[in-house]
């Protein structure tokens, strides 16, 4: 009795009522159950509607991983509470769940993003099925994506981890075509740090999209390692190859220095050479890179044969601003507000608001994941067991792994894309197998463009060899 | 988000209006007389800044919680959740908007433990009464009720650059400086701007060292009535420091706070 008398009060009963009758749950707002379109080391995705019905359109939840307000979690509703911009993801609002201490942001949805964009692309090319997209449909994209980035730059915020599944594209409705810059979790400011940037979380792009000094050792991420990444997307939806494409062990790793993908960047772009990057001896890695690589290697190599291999023109308009965005000196790197008053924007097609320029949208809409713990586990442990590549060959898998694994989503991070492989239809009591139920054309399609991005499966070794 | 601070939730949400301010206050000063009620966030203001300094914590940092804090208690009674709970808690969050770190929880709580008993025992008899999940929940509540606004714009940006902008006096900058974390102690940084809070702590740092820069405050395009209205908010602070013993005072004035009120028992 005694101890219950003297237990002091920290929250005000009555306080605590009104708080909580006042607040709103996002299950009695939004129907979203069995709506999952995402799933990556963000948290997850759901796909939602009111429940009462205000208002017809579609919104996406996104369950932030983990419990409680993690540094990203804070810096993310830090930031996007304040900025408002039309190429920048707009968050309407924050759920805090106090039961099981989870927080989920509400968006507007965005059917599409440019990782499955690509992704149709390349299926569609090894299909010899051309996509009908408007001629001038990368270049918008890429125009909205510096616009949205200028936006964030001049406000003093730094992507950082800028991919292709990281833009957004809206789907039919009033913002068409347009292109949203999302997953700003790891966005910081970078105005007067008040610690070094790279002292918090060791590894943060996706190495593909990464700038040669970050993998030098660069100690501050700037403005320039953002444009790097823009670049490499440009040169992807032009060609719908990751350009800087490299096998990647571990990316959790606490070094920057990661020796292939300098190897693949040198191999697209050839050797730095002194004179046009000037500070590259300053870098902290520089004496690892004149002991691992030797110039002789990369001395065919350059931005305009691997441009040319793939049918971009070195003197197109594209392929010039490509080569400015793509400059190794980060000091010579343009500007966002430079790229967008490149000639490329003032030659025809313009760039439109609506990136698909009113044509019909070629493009699958989000499919649903199926929601499975076990299976969850079951992928992450494959994940560790092998390198999932598209273009190489893969160790031989076990029959019984094979089966395991064609059942299973597995569309796996390596190319940035947190999703996994979907489900088809609406979410379904029991996991169907596909053995035994039959394959629907529409099935059948979906597991074709997928295939690309698969790893060891006999689909991937048969696709390769129809490749 | 040092960009923009008209387009900010800072400018558009939480300048707060002075009326407002005093009504929402006024279940507390229905207990503590006004001068009361400053004494005690002079205090807590105190234990926020001791806390910072003990995690070795920026002073930006430091002024951020400290911001939070005060935006709580604008919207809410002193009664709603304890101070000595809300203080570290708004060190936890703003730690982890300002993107100093997340500070573990150990040390926050090892942090808390030994500030209050070797810096504020005069205050507190026992020792800091609060558990990890305590300020984890207490976390919710204030994101909640600072409506997810964490980006505070502070003037010492604007200052420096002013200063700056007067051929940059160490002297004047160093005082200045720390007329604007004393401000904290005040509601300037509820009512006004940051930057017109810098030209008010500059002003009174330029009287302090009798320097004449009268022709330059004078061609500043800001609202001189603001900027008397903040100086004598924080001149105001100074007097009452003159005639105030804290450490006689402060148990009683916390004795006398209007304090959370446990779930009724059956």
């Amino acid at each position: 009795m005694i101890s219950v008398y003297k237990k002091i009060a920290m929250m005000d009963y009555e306080f605590k009522m009104k708080t909580q009758n006042e607040r709103v749950k996002v299950e009695d707002l939004f129907e979203y159950e069995g709506c999952k379109v995402g799933r990556g080391t963000y948290g997850h995705v759901y796909k939602g509607r009111r429940k009462d019905g205000s208002d017809n359109r579609d919104y996406a939840l996104k369950q932030i991983e983990g419990t409680g307000l993690s540094m990203s979690a804070c810096r993310e509703i830090a930031l996007l509470r304040e900025l408002k911009h039309p190429n920048v993801i707009n968050l309407i609002r924050v759920f805090l769940s106090h039961n099981d201490r989870k927080v989920w942001l509400l968006f507007d949805f965005a059917e599409h993003d440019l990782w499955h964009i690509i992704k149709f692309h390349r299926a569609a090319k090894a299909n010899k099925k051309p996509v009908m997209v408007p001629k001038g449909m990368v270049k918008s994209l890429l125009y909205q994506i510096l616009d949205g980035i200028h936006y964030l730059h001049s406000n003093w915020v730094l992507h950082r981890d800028l991919k292709p599944a990281n833009i957004l594209v809206m789907g039919e409705g009033p913002e068409r075509g347009r292109v949203k810059i999302a997953d700003m979790g790891f966005a910081r400011l970078f105005n007067a740090p008040l610690k070094p940037l790279a002292d918090l979380d060791p590894v943060v792009v996706t190495f593909w999209y990464r700038a040669p000094e970050l993998l030098l050792g660069a100690r501050h991420y700037t403005k320039a390692i953002d444009i790097w990444a823009i670049g490499c997307i440009f040169a992807e939806l032009l060609t719908s190859e990751p350009i800087f494409h490299c096998r990647q062990e571990d990316i959790k790793t606490s070094n920057p220095y990661h020796h292939d993908q300098l190897d693949r960047i040198f191999n697209v772009m050839g050797f730095p050479h002194e004179k046009d990057w000037e500070d590259i001896r300053k870098m902290p890695e520089h004496p690892t890179l004149l002991k691992d690589f030797k110039k002789s290697n990369y001395i065919n190599c350059s931005l305009v044969k691997y441009m040319d291999r793939h049918k971009i023109k070195p003197d197109s308009k594209a392929f010039h601003l490509l080569q400015r965005l793509l400059l190794m000196d980060p000091n010579k790197r343009i500007t966002s507000e430079q790229a967008m008053q490149d000639a490329y924007f003032q030659e025809e097609p313009l760039p439109t608001q609506d990136v698909f320029a009113g044509c019909p949208i070629p493009y699958p809409k989000r499919e649903f994941l199926t929601d499975d713990d076990q299976e969850e586990k079951t992928d992450n442990k494959q994940r560790q067991a092998q390198q999932q590549q598209p273009q190489q060959q893969q160790q031989q898998q076990s029959q019984q792994q094979q089966q395991q694994q064609n059942q299973q989503s597995n569309n796996n991070d390596n190319h940035g894309n947190p999703a996994k492989r979907p489900r088809l239809g609406p979410p379904h009591p029991s996991q169907v197998n596909p053995q035994v139920v039959p394959i629907t054309s529409q099935q059948q399609e979906f597991h074709q463009q997928q295939m690309l991005y698969n790893s060891s499966s006999q689909q991937q070794q048969n696709f390769q060899q129809r490749y | 988000m040092a960009g923009n601070f008209w387009q900010s939730s800072h400018h558009q949400q939480w300048l707060l209006d002075k009326q407002d301010l005093i009504r929402e206050r006024q279940y507390d000063l229905s207990v503590l007389s006004e001068e009361e009620y400053q004494k005690i966030f002079i205090f807590f203001a105190s234990v926020i800044q001791s806390l910072g300094e003990q995690l070795k914590l920026r002073q930006q940092v430091i002024a951020t919680a400290t911001v939070y804090f005060k935006r709580f208690y604008a919207k809410n009674s002193l009664k709603c959740i304890d101070p000595l709970l809300l203080a570290p808690t708004c060190i936890f969050l703003a730690s982890k908007v300002e993107e100093f770190g997340v500070i573990s929880n150990s040390r926050l709580l090892t942090t808390c433990q030994t500030v209050i008993k070797n810096k504020f025992a005069y205050a507190y008899n026992q020792e800091f009464p609060y558990r990890t999940n305590h300020i984890l929940e207490c976390e919710f509540y204030l994101l909640e009720n600072l409506d997810c606004c964490l980006i505070v714009y502070q003037p010492y940006r604007p200052l420096l650059q002013m200063v700056q902008d007067l051929g940059h006096e160490e002297q004047l900058l160093t005082l200045a400086w720390r007329i604007v974390n004393d401000s904290l102690r005040t509601d300037v940084c509820l009512l006004y701007p940051p930057y017109q809070i810098a030209i008010g702590c500059l002003q009174i740092a330029c009287v302090i060292l009798q320097k004449d820069h009268k022709s330059w405050f004078a061609e500043l395009n800001v609202d001189i009535e603001k900027i008397q209205e903040i100086a004598r908010c924080i001149i105001n602070l100074y007097e009452l420091w003159k005639q105030y013993d804290e450490k006689k005072e402060i148990q009683g004035l916390l004795n006398k706070m209007p304090k959370p009120k446990p779930a009724p028992q059956r």
